[in-house]
């Protein structure tokens, strides 16, 4: 084996211990969901599906399960529209404190999320928003509205801006512009913003955790769980909550349709 | 019949109403729903820092006293300190890791494996980070998978659950992808004529790398360490699961705070300090990526 082989084989190597990194937790939790002892160990105890039956039969987890799809979703959907929005004013317009509005919309999934839970808790239960459904919803929305805003502008950004001068030169005002020129042209990236916006609601659990008081999302009664005594109905869980999320990104990351290679064969 | 024709209006006209109107419909919603659930509840934590507590309750006032008495107490200076050289150990790590990792990535793997690389690196971002931990946990605790399967080997069991090497293990979880996946973006952003024509004037992958793409890719190496700094210093999970608190991070003693009851001023100045450390921290990675490029004073 030459040098530059050699050291290729270790590049490949390291870059493969690298993803096994990333995905073996993952694939700890898939499998030992399955596994029959009652404590996840080597070697494996048989294939059952007890615990996951047993979290169909768990009250608990099914109404935190029902609180994650309804928060989800209504995350999904007004992040979506109001990223849009964000993008498009951002996009289109010039005026006085743009840059603080931007900031306004992209800055909240960079506070610690602990901070921000403690401050919307502090603030949301003085103006009588505590402990409801809408208000987890409400402050998912205003962290992943930041993700909607970001994929969304990439795609205005691949708009140009004659597409939309040449709707308003025939006639189009611009709210009809807007709609049927800008709209239809962001729908993949609106798509992906929908579903990624649902996989980051859906993963939350700290804001939800301080604001939801007694309604638990999936995630908050895995915290939950996770304080108590060692519980196998977790993986169960983990297993479900993992298929959920993958999903929605793959598909979000389908209809954004990231692309490196591109990139690097323009250049 | 021919259809009535309407009195054509310059468009310029016609749009200007609108022009004002749109982007006020568009904007404020954003604007107002942003405001109330992410400014105002910042901006209630810094008053909240100069508030009293008086018989358990919060009392609008105007003290210095709990930051006098946050930041001059020992607990916190000492989570301050651990939490500042955890999350700068987490920093160096990542780059370490994820620039070879990225540089293999972007030059080395045929494009579907690039774009599948990219896609495995984007999932874990969105897919449950405190299962991930979990999981961590399973396997490195004292009776956990790699104990098990080094006991059948006859090998004593290694403590490594508990202290800073699962510590760093949690927050590489965490961190990792999106700092490779920031670097591979940078990196495949690279103009190849730049690597070729240092190769063909006689450079050393080496001296490609150093005078080359480590310089190219500045601002972005800058943005890969400031997200891993500021997503390990604000971590609560990894802190909580893999060491049981001990040592406490900041942010352990934020929610600690929060939980023992009525000491909100109190934990709302840990909170605001955080956010302190962590705007210094973002305005030197501005600062240190924009120097000497020239875009700094454009």
């Amino acid at each position: 084996m030459t040098l530059t082989a050699l050291s290729r084989t270790l590049q490949y190597a390291f870059v493969a211990a690298l993803f096994s990194f990333i995905a073996a937790p993952m694939l700890v939790i898939v499998v030992f969901s399955f596994d029959a002892n009652r404590f996840p160990a080597i070697p494996w105890g048989g294939f059952s599906l007890e615990w996951h039956r047993a979290i169909f039969e768990d009250e608990m987890v099914r109404d935190a399960f029902v609180n994650s799809l309804w928060v989800g979703l209504g995350t999904a959907v007004l992040s979506t529209v109001l990223g849009f929005a964000a993008a498009y004013v951002d996009h289109r317009y010039r005026f006085r404190g743009k840059t603080g509005f931007a900031l306004l919309v992209a800055l909240p999934p960079a506070v610690p999320a602990t901070i921000l839970g403690m401050a919307m808790l502090a603030f949301l239960s003085r103006i009588g928003l505590f402990g409801r459904i809408e208000t987890i919803t409400a402050c998912h929305v205003a962290i992943a509205t930041s993700f909607s805003m970001a994929i969304i502008g990439l795609r205005l950004g691949e708009m140009g801006k004659d597409l939309e001068q040449a709707a308003w030169n025939l006639g189009a005002s611009p709210a009809t512009a807007l709609l049927r020129i800008v709209v239809p042209f962001c729908k993949p990236a609106l798509i992906a913003s929908f579903f990624l916006s649902a996989a980051v609601s859906f993963d939350e659990f700290l804001i939800a955790w301080f604001v939801g008081g007694v309604h638990e999302t999936l995630p908050v009664r895995i915290l939950n769980l996770l304080q108590g005594q060692v519980n196998p109905k977790i993986n169960a869980i983990g297993t479900v909550v993992l298929v959920i999320s993958l999903t929605l990104v793959l598909v979000a990351q389908r209809f954004v349709g990231v692309k490196v290679a591109k990139k690097v064969e323009a250049a | 019949m021919s259809q009535p024709v309407a009195e054509p209006v310059p468009h310029r006209a016609r749009t200007a109403g609108s022009q004002r109107v749109l982007p006020a419909v568009l904007g404020l919603p954003v604007f107002l729903w942003q405001a109330v659930f992410f400014a105002a509840p910042l901006v209630f934590l810094i008053v909240i820092t100069f508030w009293q507590v008086k018989s358990f309750r919060l009392e609008p006032a105007f003290v210095l006293d709990n930051w006098e008495r946050v930041l001059l107490s020992s607990p916190f200076q000492r989570a301050l300190v651990h939490t500042l050289t955890l999350s700068a150990v987490t920093t160096v790590l990542a780059l370490v890791i994820a620039f070879p990792a990225a540089y293999t990535i972007a030059f080395r793997l045929p494009a579907r494996l690039r774009d599948l690389a990219v896609a495995a690196l984007i999932v874990p971002i969105f897919s449950s980070y405190m299962l991930r931990i979990y999981a961590w946990q399973i396997v490195l605790s004292p009776e956990g998978l790699i104990n098990t399967l080094i006991g059948h080997l006859g090998i004593d069991p290694l403590p490594m659950l508990g202290g800073a090497f699962s510590l760093q293990i949690g927050l590489l979880t965490l961190t990792l992808p999106i700092a490779v996946l920031i670097l591979v973006f940078a990196l495949s952003g690279i103009d190849r004529t730049l690597i070729e024509a240092a190769e063909n004037l006689g450079c050393r992958r080496s001296r490609v790398i150093a005078h080359v793409l480590l310089p190219a890719i500045r601002p972005a190496l800058l943005l890969a360490a400031t997200t891993t700094f500021l997503l390990a210093f604000g971590d609560y999970i990894s802190p909580l699961f893999m060491t049981g608190s001990k040592p406490p991070t900041l942010s352990i003693l934020v929610v600690d705070t929060v939980k023992s009851g009525s000491q909100w001023p109190r934990a709302s100045v840990v909170g605001v300090a955080m956010l302190l450390v962590l705007a210094v921290v973002f305005g030197l990675g501005r600062w240190l990526g924009t120097r000497g490029t020239g875009k700094g004073h454009s």
